[in-house]
């Protein structure tokens, strides 16, 4: 699981069943907290989906900037290939 | 000790004659006095007594400044009552303070907390940063350990600011997260304030034509195991806090008259 689409891809369906989102509302510009809802507590519960399935370890730095599903889906794509 | 309106109108404190009732000028400097009051007492308190209570190990300095706050409080209560500023009511406080136990209450008014810190033994309380940094209240709610840990019970306003007159509650989902990772009871608190003063919208010297009623409602501890069970916590969360909602939408307008959205329509703003 490397490319870009494929990671989108398994993030769109963690939001989706970790929030009960609709998948058609997880675009890559969409915006966590406002589009979303997810909030800062949320994204803490998010990181932890994000360590167990990428088995690396994740830091509160690492998702400071993230602000839409396309940055998270650049913070998980850049785990990943380290 | 209650007082009974006679119409739903004067219970808002709607006025149609424009007249002030209730000692209105006398009200308001008691008002004022409460309000020095209050801060000379923080003020002595702090240089006085909560300083001393630093010195000792935590756990007894903490537990002893919350004895402090508490019997504060509900010494202020008396003052404000007996300077003819409120009137007030409370019904099941025997249930607040049992270990383990999250108090989530709705925040209409400034003073909604003192109810429940004079009627909760030993509590704890998240406040906001702006409570924490001030330099009256800082160092009493520093003592006092304020912002939670376990084995106590924690009172928390779901708000997080007092609520906006005529607008509907915005539930943060702290409380919820809280509620539904480490409470071992969670139980709403449900306060009225008739008619509505010290709120958002007002400045303090903007007192009521009526003498202000505050009634302070314990209301049922929440079945907890049905949200542990959900697939997510984040979904618990969610689920929790309409859950909240619901509680506080159903049972607030009984303490109140009516709804915030109906009084802004039959007040005419």
């Amino acid at each position: 699981m490397q490319t870009y689409e494929e990671i989108f891809a398994r993030i769109r369906a963690t939001l989706v069943e970790l929030f009960e989102l609709s998948p058609q509302d997880v675009r890559p510009d969409a915006r966590l907290l406002e589009d979303l809802e997810i909030d800062s507590i949320d994204v803490v519960d998010l990181m932890d989906h994000v360590r167990r399935f990428t088995g690396k370890k994740v830091t509160a730095t690492d998702f400071r900037s993230v602000r839409t599903v396309d940055d998270l889906t650049q913070v998980v794509q850049r785990l990943l290939s380290s | 000790m209650v007082a009974e309106p006679k119409t739903i109108a004067q219970a808002a404190g709607v006025e149609f004659t424009g007249r002030r009732l209730d000692a209105f000028y006398w009200r308001f400097v008691a008002t004022a006095l409460s309000f020095a009051v209050f801060g000379c007492t923080a003020l002595l308190l702090s240089v006085t007594v909560l300083p001393l209570l630093r010195l000792l190990p935590r756990q007894r300095c903490q537990r002893y400044s919350r004895i402090v706050m508490q019997r504060g409080m509900r010494a202020f209560i008396g003052v404000m009552c007996g300077l003819g500023a409120m009137t007030y009511e409370v019904h099941a406080a025997e249930r607040l303070g049992r270990p383990g136990q999250l108090i989530a209450a709705n925040h209409p008014s400034l003073i909604d907390v003192i109810f429940l810190i004079a009627f909760t033994p030993q509590a704890n309380c998240v406040v906001k940063q702006a409570t924490f940094r001030s330099l009256l209240t800082g160092s009493v709610v520093r003592g006092a350990g304020y912002i939670g840990n376990g084995g106590q019970s924690l009172i928390m306003f779901p708000e997080g600011t007092r609520t906006r007159p005529g607008q509907p509650m915005t539930l943060h989902r702290g409380a919820a997260n809280i509620a539904v990772r480490s409470a071992a009871i969670v139980t709403p608190v449900y306060i009225g304030c008739v008619p509505t003063t010290l709120t958002k919208s007002e400045p303090w010297y903007r007192i009521p034509s009526r003498r202000p009623h505050f009634t302070v409602r314990v209301g049922e501890d929440f079945e907890l195991d049905a949200f542990r069970g959900m697939a997510s916590i984040p979904l618990a969360s969610r689920a929790f806090n309409e859950c909240l909602r619901e509680r506080f939408e159903g049972q607030l307008p009984a303490l109140n008259g009516y709804t915030c959205a109906q009084k802004r329509t039959a007040g005419g703003g």
